[in-house]
C-alpha cells in the first residue's frame, strides 16, 4: 500500500513539472498583445503600458521568467498580483479554502444521497422505482447550474426569503452560519453530480449482484443486509469512488458559475477574473494549484479503491 | 466665494445675459458655477432676473426626503477594483467608488453638471483665462490629523502631471496644465498657470477627472495601507475581489444646511461583485441597499420591484459612431455628403426605445446640446430619419446606386444591438452595412510599438466606441475632434472648428462663448465627423428607506449625506 502511495507521489512531480509548464506557455507566451496594453486598457497611452510592463517583468527573457516563477511557487513565494499589488499566496489560498469548504459540503450532501439512491435503484432493478430514481436523477443532472441557481435564487432567496443570496456571511460568523450561507450553492452542485455518481453505484450494484459469489452468499443463507453492506456495496463502490475522485477537482476548481451567481469568492471565480484581467501571476499559481488539487483527489480515490479491492492493493 | 469683483462683474454679465434672453436661468446657474460664484451668490443673480426659480434641479433622492436618521449603516453593491486602487492611476468604477469615500477633490460635479466648491472654497481666472487662482478651505485636516493646505494641492497635481506615474488625469490636462504650473501662494491659496487659456479648467480639477483626488503631500502610492484622505469616511477593512467596510470619520469638516456634522451614517460595507445580473439579484433579495450604478439592460425587474427605488439622471456617455475622415469612403470631396446620408437614415427615437426603453437624451451629432449640457446653443437641426434627404445626398455624391460599408465595433454592452439597428436603417436608403464585430480585446488590441497607429478603434473606417461621461461639449471636444487628440477615431481636421474651439476656451464672455459655441455646433453637425444618436441616462438603484446618496454619473458614490430610515 506504501509503496502505491510513494510511488504515485513519484509520479506526481513530472506531471506537476508539465503542466506548470503548460500553465507558463498558455498564460505568457501565447496570450495576444503586451501584458501592460490588457490590464490599462485602450485609453492608456504608450508610455504607461511600457512603464507597467517594465515594473510587471514582463520584458525579460521567457525562460527566466519561469525559473523564477516555478521556484518561487516551490518556495512558497507565490509573487505579487499585477494588478492588485498584493501577495498572491494569500489570495489564491483564502480562495481555495472558500472552495474547499463549499466542495466539502456539497460532498457531503452529494455523496451519501447518491450512493444510497444508486444501490436501491441497483437491489431493486427494472422496478418502478428504480426507473423513478433513474430518470428524475438524470433529468436534474441535464439542468445547468446556471439555471437551476437563478431558479433557486429567485424562488428561496428573492421570493420566499428563506435563504440568503449571498454565499459569503458575513465576517467572523460561526461555522454553523457559514453552512446555512452554502445550502442555496449547495443544491445546483447536487443536481449535477447527483443522477451521475448515482448511476456508477447503480450500475456497479448491478455488475455485482450477478456475481457468483453473491449468488452463493444468498443461496449459503447469509442475511441479506450482509451481503448488500458486507460483499455488494464494498464492491459496487469501486467504480463510484473513482468517478468522484475526478469531480473533486471540478468541484473545487470548476465552479465559475455558482460562485458568480451567489457571490462566493472561490477559486473558480479568482482564476476567471485573473484570466480576463490578464493578471498573470495570479493566473498561474491558482491554476497550478487546481491542477494540484486534481492530482491529489485522484490520489485518495486510488487509495480508497486500493483499500475496498485488495487486489489492486496487492498487484501494486 | 470668488473675489467680489469678478462676482460682481461676471455676475453682472450672466445676469445681463438671462435679460437679453441668451441665455436660461438653469444655464446661469452652470457657468456661475464654473467661475467659483457661490450657490448665494447665483442666488441673488437669478433674483436680479426676476421669474421663479424653476431653473434650480434637485436631487431626486433628495426630493421628498424625510428627515435625516444620524447611524445605522447601508450594505451596497459594485464591481471589485480591477487594480490596486491607487487613486493617481484608478480608472475602473470599482476603484474610484472606492477612495470617493475617503478622498476628496477641489470642486465636486453636481448632478446637472454644474460644479460645487468641496476643498476649494473659490477659484477665479485671470483676464486672459490663463491664470486660475483657487482659494482653499480653511480648518480642514486629513484623517491622521495633519492639516491640508496649498502643499497638498500641489504635491498631487504634480503628481498626476508626472508622466512617469502613468495617471490617466493627463488625458485631460495634457497641453492645458504642465508640471510646474501649479503653485501655493501661500497656506490657502494656490494659482493654475496653465499653458493656454481655458475656460473649462475647474471641470479638470473637479471630480469629472477622477485622478485628481487630494492626497497628503506625504503620499507614498499605498492608500489601502495607509488610507489617508479628508473625506467623510475611514476605510476601516479591505479584502481584495470580496469587500470593504467603512467607518465614520469624526474629524470630518462637512455639515449639512442645519449644521449637523456629517456623514449621518455611522458606517458602509462594500460587496463587490462583476457581474450586473447577480448584483440586481442582490438588490432584489434585499441583501444589499444600494446600486450606485444600474444598467439598463436586465433593470425591468428593478424598476417593477415595489421595495426598490430607482433615480434616474441625465447622463452624458455615450456610443460615438465614428467615421474616420482619412479613409474610404468618407475622405475626399463627397465625404461629408455620405457621412451626412447615414446620419439622416438613423430613427434615434426608435434607437432611443430599442436600446434604454426611451429613457436617454436623443443626440444630433453635436456636443452642444442644451438638453445635455446647460450653456450651449440651440442645436442646429434636430435630425430625424429622412430617406429622401439621404438619397439625395448620396447621389450628389455620385452613390446614386448606394454604397457598402463596414462598421466594426466591440462584443460589449449594447454596441452589437446598435449596430444591428444601424445596419437595418441605412438599408431603405440603397446602405449595405457590412457589420465587423470583434472581442472587446481584439477591438482595443494594437501593436505596442505604435498603438494608436494600429488599434481597429481609432483606425477602423466606421467605429462604434464607448464613453463615459463627461462634465462640458469642451471635455468632449478636446479628447477627440481636434486634429492633435490621441483618441480621435474620425482623424477629423476642420480649422474653422478648430480655429472656434481655441477662441471659445479663451474667453469668458458669454456672448462671444455663445456665438463660438453656435459656429462649433454647427460645424460639428454639418461635417458629422462622429454620430452621437443618444446620451446614455444614468441609473441608480436603492431600497425606498435609502436617501441622500449624492454623486452624478456612474462612477461616484457620495455617502456622506446618505441614510437609512426604519
Amino acid at each position: 500500500m506504501l509503496r502505491l502511495i510513494g510511488r504515485r507521489l513519484v509520479l506526481m512531480i513530472p506531471t506537476l513539472i508539465l503542466v506548470s509548464i503548460l500553465i507558463f506557455a498558455l498564460a505568457e507566451v501565447f496570450v495576444p498583445g503586451s501584458v501592460g496594453r490588457s490590464i490599462l486598457g485602450p485609453y492608456a497611452t504608450e508610455e504607461q503600458v511600457q512603464l507597467l510592463n517594465e515594473r510587471l517583468g514582463a520584458d525579460r527573457p521567457i525562460v527566466v521568467r519561469y525559473a523564477s516563477w516555478a521556484g518561487g511557487f516551490v518556495t512558497g513565494d507565490w509573487g505579487e498580483s499585477a494588478l492588485l499589488k498584493v501577495p498572491v499566496r494569500p489570495l489564491v489560498m483564502d480562495a481555495f479554502w472558500h472552495s474547499l469548504l463549499l466542495a466539502g459540503f456539497a460532498l457531503v450532501l452529494i455523496v451519501p444521497t447518491s450512493i444510497a439512491l444508486g444501490v436501491f435503484a441497483g437491489l431493486r432493478r427494472d422496478s418502478l422505482l428504480d426507473r423513478a430514481i433513474t430518470v428524475s436523477s438524470l433529468s436534474m443532472t441535464v439542468i445547468p447550474e446556471f439555471v437551476s441557481g437563478v431558479v433557486l435564487l429567485y424562488v428561496f432567496a428573492v421570493w420566499l426569503k428563506w435563504l440568503p443570496s449571498f454565499a459569503l456571511p458575513p465576517d467572523g460568523a460561526p461555522f454553523y452560519e457559514r453552512l446555512y450561507y452554502l445550502i442555496l450553492p449547495a443544491i445546483p452542485l447536487m443536481f449535477l453530480e447527483l443522477g451521475y455518481i448515482a448511476r456508477m453505484a447503480r450500475v456497479g450494484t448491478v455488475q455485482v449482484l450477478s456475481m457468483p459469489y453473491i449468488r452463493t452468499a444468498v443461496l449459503k443463507g447469509v442475511p441479506r443486509s450482509r451481503v448488500v453492506f458486507g460483499h455488494v456495496l464494498r464492491n459496487a463502490l469501486v467504480p463510484t469512488v473513482t468517478v468522484i475522485g475526478s469531480q473533486v477537482g471540478w468541484l473545487i476548481g470548476g465552479l465559475v458559475v455558482v460562485e458568480k451567481l451567489f457571490t462566493y469568492p472561490g477559486i473558480g471565480r479568482l482564476m476567471v477574473e485573473a484570466a480576463l484581467a490578464h493578471d498573470i501571476p495570479l493566473l498561474e499559481a491558482s491554476v497550478l494549484l487546481v491542477a494540484v488539487v486534481y492530482m491529489v483527489a485522484n490520489l485518495i480515490a486510488d487509495i480508497v479503491v486500493a483499500l475496498l479491492n485488495p487486489r489492486i492493493r496487492m498487484g501494486g | 466665494m470668488a473675489s467680489a469683483k469678478f462676482e460682481r462683474e461676471y455676475g453682472q454679465h450672466l445676469v445681463e445675459q438671462v435679460l437679453k434672453g441668451k441665455m436660461t436661468r438653469r444655464q446661469l446657474l452652470v457657468r456661475a458655477s464654473v467661475f467659483g460664484l457661490s450657490l448665494t451668490a447665483a442666488g441673488q443673480l437669478l433674483a436680479a432676473c426676476g421669474g421663479d426659480d424653476s431653473g434650480t434641479t434637485a436631487s431626486p433622492s433628495a426630493s421628498g426626503a424625510p428627515e435625516p436618521v444620524i447611524g445605522g449603516s447601508i450594505k451596497w453593491i459594485g464591481p471589485a477594483p480591477i487594480t490596486d486602487p491607487d487613486p493617481v492611476t484608478i480608472y475602473d468604477q470599482g476603484g474610484i467608488v472606492l477612495v470617493y469615500q475617503f478622498l476628496e477633490y477641489l470642486i465636486d460635479l453636481n448632478n446637472d453638471n454644474s460644479l460645487r466648491g468641496k476643498l476649494a472654497e473659490s477659484w477665479t481666472p485671470n483676464d486672459s483665462v490663463d491664470v486660475w487662482t483657487f482659494k482653499l478651505r480653511s480648518g480642514v485636516t486629513f484623517n491622521d490629523g495633519s492639516p491640508f493646505g496649498a502643499e497638498d494641492v500641489v504635491t498631487s497635481m504634480e503628481r498626476v502631471l508626472d508622466p512617469d506615474n502613468g495617471s490617466g488625469a493627463l488625458s485631460q490636462l495634457n497641453g492645458v496644465l504642465s508640471p510646474g504650473g501649479t503653485k501655493a501662494v501661500d497656506d490657502l491659496t494656490v494659482e493654475f498657470s496653465l499653458d493656454k487659456p481655458f475656460a473649462d479648467f475647474p471641470y479638470m480639477v473637479s471630480s469629472g477627472n477622477y485622478n485628481t483626488a487630494i492626497l497628503p503631500r506625504t503620499y507614498k502610492g499605498d492608500i489601502i495601507k495607509n488610507p489617508v484622505g479628508t473625506g467623510p469616511f475611514l476605510l476601516d477593512q479591505y479584502t481584495p475581489k470580496q469587500r470593504a467596510t467603512f467607518k465614520k470619520n469624526p474629524t470630518y469638516w462637512g455639515k449639512d444646511e442645519q449644521g449637523r456634522q456629517l456623514p449621518y451614517l455611522d458606517s458602509t460595507e462594500y460587496i463587490m461583485v462583476e457581474d450586473n445580473s447577480a448584483q440586481n439579484l442582490q438588490l432584489q433579495s434585499g441583501a444589499v441597499d444600494l446600486q450606485p450604478q444600474t444598467v439598463f439592460q436586465g433593470a425591468q425587474a428593478l424598476f417593477q420591484d415595489p421595495n426598490l427605488r430607482v433615480d434616474i439622471y441625465p447622463g452624458t456617455g455615450i456610443r460615438e459612431v465614428a467615421f474616420n475622415t482619412t479613409v474610404e469612403p468618407w475622405n475626399g470631396a463627397n465625404g461629408k455628403q455620405l457621412r451626412q446620408a447615414v446620419a439622416y437614415c438613423l430613427d434615434r427615437v426608435a434607437i432611443n426605445k430599442a436600446l434604454y426603453d426611451g429613457r436617454s437624451n436623443l443626440g444630433y451629432d453635436t456636443f452642444w446640446d442644451p438638453a445635455v449640457f446647460a450653456g450651449s446653443p440651440p442645436v442646429p437641426e434636430e435630425r430625424a430619419q429622412d430617406y429622401e434627404k439621404a438619397k439625395a445626398l448620396l447621389s450628389e455624391a455620385g452613390m446614386a446606386d448606394g454604397m457598402k460599408i463596414k462598421l466594426t465595433f466591440a462584443k460589449y454592452l449594447e454596441n452589437p444591438q446598435l449596430a444591428q439597428l444601424i445596419q437595418e436603417q441605412c438599408k431603405p436608403a440603397g446602405i449595405t452595412v457590412e457589420l465587423d464585430q470583434l472581442s472587446y480585446d481584439a477591438y482595443y488590441a494594437g501593436d505596442d510599438a505604435d498603438y494608436y497607429g494600429t488599434t481597429p478603434w481609432i483606425n477602423a473606417a466606421m467605429t462604434i466606441t464607448e464613453w463615459g461621461s463627461r462634465p462640458a461639449p469642451g471635455i468632449y471636444a478636446a479628447a477627440m475632434l481636434l486634429p492633435d487628440a490621441v483618441w480621435s477615431s474620425s482623424h477629423w481636421d476642420n480649422t474653422t472648428f478648430v480655429d472656434a474651439f481655441n477662441h471659445y476656451e479663451a474667453t469668458v464672455d458669454e456672448a462671444s462663448r455663445m456665438e463660438l459655441a453656435t459656429t462649433l455646433s454647427q460645424t460639428q453637425q454639418d461635417d458629422t465627423p462622429i454620430m452621437v444618436p443618444f446620451y446614455i441616462t444614468q441609473l441608480r438603484t436603492q431600497k425606498k428607506n435609502v436617501y441622500g446618496v449624492q454623486g452624478p454619473g456612474s462612477f461616484y458614490c457620495d455617502l456622506s449625506a446618505a441614510f437609512m430610515t426604519a
